[in-house]
């Protein structure tokens, strides 16, 4: 690493400043992934799930017991973590969405809170931390390694990033040209009109519900290879940086939310080797969050709660 | 009639062996349900208190003790496993036929917290003593209230306060002066710079002894303190490999809930073999050794403040594995938070023993600071705690590294490097005092 300066970024030198861009895009993606994920449940049902970082170590945790406790092959193990995502985001949808329907958005907040809680609190009960034992999940992907510019980046940083451009091309085209997409993207629009119009309002929410919940469940899979631990405190609070990202994007646009997660990440990730304000970097997703929404309310009014929901 | 009488003798033999087998069996069954830490101590053998092998049933004697449980550090293996020797001595006659009740808090990092639950094990629980402590701030906090009240703690310190008071003897020498050892053992390895972290809590402490090593050595070095739960080891440890350079040292002071993420960072960003890793005592187990060997082998210095983690080492060290064994949960790992609490209850134990008449806070206090030359094979040097203004009877520690899944010793008892004044006067203390032999 004792490498000859080529060229410096606010005095840290270009090369030293290379795998912080890898780390930061690939956190990036993950944010990206569960930001977009956020947004696509936000405008079907008007639901801010703050659940998700939740849900998503729930799964891995699951993942991680199965892997070393039976004798499960990792195929199974990686697939029951993304579709526990999508399982329990879908009966909460099922058994509350119902309930909180005509309840305002902050309410409707509120209670995917409390499912967090709840969730954390097994996970602290079932799978307390600490002693001699650290959890870890690592991908398959994370033995395979190329050297990009000068910089080593895993295959599971670029599946992150992939995944986060992916999904939100899907999504975007989902959203657009399916039947389902359009029963959403009506219903985000105006929910009584929505149903008196004879769309089955419970089965798009449902599916909305269901996809977000395997997008929650895939960043659980892929954030702690990225951590290098599975931690599911930090997992849980995964929430933050996504949030922002989906704030960035007005909870409205899917690949605003996607630029926003891969900033978000990136933000924070290259703010590392400055030391001055490297203690704050985890400030950035908010900072970010708080610029974009000034920006893009030069022209007009930005609402966040849906309103007649 | 001849066949019959060799049937006869035949089976007559046959009762016999068998007899003799059933005889063997039943000697070597009692032998292996004798009770756990029974007997008599013996060069070859350890026990639990008095080793009578029978369970007190008199009145209790309280004893109690705070460990710090935060995410990134669990302490309260310290203990749990001083709870665990307490059980054995239960189960051995007890403190002349005395049951220890041993109370145990735990706190979250918080003074206020430490604070009231040090006056309500005083105060409330009116315990005797106060044993197996273990947090980053709690001696901060609370020595001047023990000393205030005659009591001297025996458990496993952190911060400066655990060994710059009267209030705290440490059967450890804490994160600052293992990291010299680690520190110590990179400059004679030959590192040209080196890159320092610990948990931001106790980094100014704990670090600051490292940096005096390498200031001594005139290499430059840089501390990075750390926030717990780190949620960026990768990030965090390309910055000390970017300072550090290949050929640099890079030393790590965290505990196995935390080192894990900086180790699997290491080896998929490739920089394993080229900087050589330091480390303080908390990775020497086995348990890290088999997840992170064959990656790690021959790169680590760590500083074991203890005797490697093996039962073969002495008779203290295979006790110590049996109890964990029968009165511990499954999560706690032989280690050396398990060798901190297992030494913790033990010199307790001495203590208590050696009272003649009432045991109070007084009398068992006085005990406590009337210990010394207590030998055992989980240390180098026997432990100590006598009438001084500090007590730091833990400053002779071996350096391990893993190898094949194991812990395997690199290098035996050395007194490390006394960068602090203290480290000075206390190897005075204990020649003048004959503290330890």
């Amino acid at each position: 690493m004792n490498h000859v300066l080529g060229f410096s970024v606010f005095g840290v030198d270009w090369e030293f400043l290379k795998p912080f861009i890898v780390i930061g895009l690939a956190f990036g993606g993950v944010y990206a992934l569960s930001g977009v994920g956020l947004v696509v449940l936000y405008r079907a049902t008007g639901v801010l799930n703050l659940a998700f970082g939740a849900i998503g170590a729930a799964g891995a945790l699951i993942a991680y017991y199965l892997l070393n406790h039976t004798g499960c092959p990792e195929w199974l193990a990686f697939s029951i973590c993304v579709a526990f995502g999508g399982v329990v985001n879908l009966a909460y949808g099922m058994v509350f969405g119902p309930a909180f329907a005509r309840r305002d958005p902050l309410v409707k907040m509120m209670g995917t809170l409390a499912l967090a809680l709840i969730l954390l609190g097994l996970m602290a009960w079932r799978a307390p931390a600490g002693g001699a034992f650290a959890r870890f999940l690592p991908l398959p992907s994370t033995q395979v390694h190329y050297d990009i510019f000068g910089t080593i980046v895993s295959l599971t940083q670029i599946i992150s990033i992939a995944l986060a451009f992916v999904l939100t091309a899907a999504a975007s085209i989902f959203l657009r040209v399916t039947k389902l997409g359009t029963a959403m993207r009506a219903l985000a629009n105006d929910r009584e009109i929505t149903a008196t119009l004879g769309v089955p309002v419970r089965r798009v929410e449902a599916a909305a519900w269901f996809g977000s919940g395997i997008a929650c469940g895939a960043a659980g899979l892929i954030l702690p290879d990225l951590l290098t631990s599975l931690d599911y405190s930090a997992l849980t609070f995964l929430v933050i940086a996504s949030l922002a990202a989906a704030l960035i994007g007005r909870l409205q646009s899917l690949w605003a939310t996607m630029f926003g997660g891969l900033a978000v990440g990136l933000a924070q990730s290259v703010l590392s080797p400055y030391s001055s304000v490297s203690n704050y970097r985890s400030a950035a997703p908010f900072v970010l969050a708080i610029a974009a929404l000034l920006y893009l309310s030069r022209r007009r009014v930005v609402t966040i709660s849906r309103a007649g929901t | 009639m001849r066949s019959r009488k060799i049937k006869i003798g035949v089976a007559v033999a046959a009762a016999g062996v068998l007899a003799l087998i059933l005889t063997t069996t039943a000697a070597v069954g009692s032998r292996n349900a004798a009770p756990i830490g029974s007997g008599k101590a013996s060069a070859t053998h350890s026990i639990c208190g008095l080793g009578t092998g029978k369970k007190a049933t008199g009145s209790g004697i309280k004893i109690g003790g705070i460990d710090m449980l935060i995410p990134g550090v669990d302490f309260t293996t310290i203990g749990k496993t001083a709870a665990a020797y307490f059980d054995c001595v239960n189960d051995n006659g007890g403190i002349n036929n005395h049951p220890i009740h041993y109370i145990l808090y735990n706190e979250q990092l918080n003074p206020a917290q430490e604070a009231a639950l040090a006056r309500k094990l005083i105060q409330s629980d009116k315990v005797v003593g106060v044993v197996g402590n273990t947090s980053f701030a709690e001696c901060g906090t609370n020595w001047k209230y023990y000393k205030s009240k005659g009591y001297v703690v025996i458990g496993a310190g952190v911060q400066a306060e655990c060994y710059s008071t009267p209030s705290f003897a440490e059967v450890n020498s804490g994160p600052r002066y293992s990291n010299v050892g680690a520190a110590q053992a990179l400059v004679k390895a030959g590192i040209t710079k080196l890159a320092i972290a610990s948990p931001d809590t106790i980094s100014a402490y704990a670090d600051g002894g490292p940096a005096l090593v390498a200031q001594k050595a005139g290499i430059p070095y840089k501390i990075f303190p750390t926030h717990l739960p780190v949620t960026d080891a990768t990030s965090q440890l390309i910055q000390m490999y970017q300072f550090a350079g290949n050929g640099g040292g890079i030393l790590l002071d965290f505990t196995p809930d935390t080192a894990p993420a900086f180790m699997k960072a290491a080896e998929a960003q490739g920089i394993v073999d080229k900087v050589k890793w330091g480390s303080s005592t908390p990775i020497a187990n086995t348990f890290m050794s088999s997840q992170f060997s064959p990656a790690f082998d021959g790169q680590l210095y760590i500083d074991n403040e203890f005797s490697n983690v093996d039962p073969k080492v002495g008779p203290d060290s295979a006790l110590m594995f049996q109890v964990i064994a029968k009165y511990t949960h499954p999560t706690i790992a032989p280690q050396a938070f398990a060798q901190m609490g297992f030494l913790d209850g033990m010199f307790a134990t001495h203590a208590l023993l050696s009272i003649k008449g009432p045991i109070t806070a007084k009398s068992y206090n006085a005990a406590v600071v009337a210990l010394k030359d207590q030998k055992t094979d989980i240390l180098c040097k026997p432990f100590y705690v006598g009438n001084l203004p500090y007590h730091i009877p833990n400053n002779t520690n071996i350096i391990v590294d893993y190898k094949a899944g194991n812990v395997v010793v690199r290098s035996g008892c050395t007194d490390f490097q006394a960068v602090d004044p203290a480290i000075t006067q206390t190897r005075i203390w204990e020649k003048k005092y004959h503290l330890n032999g």
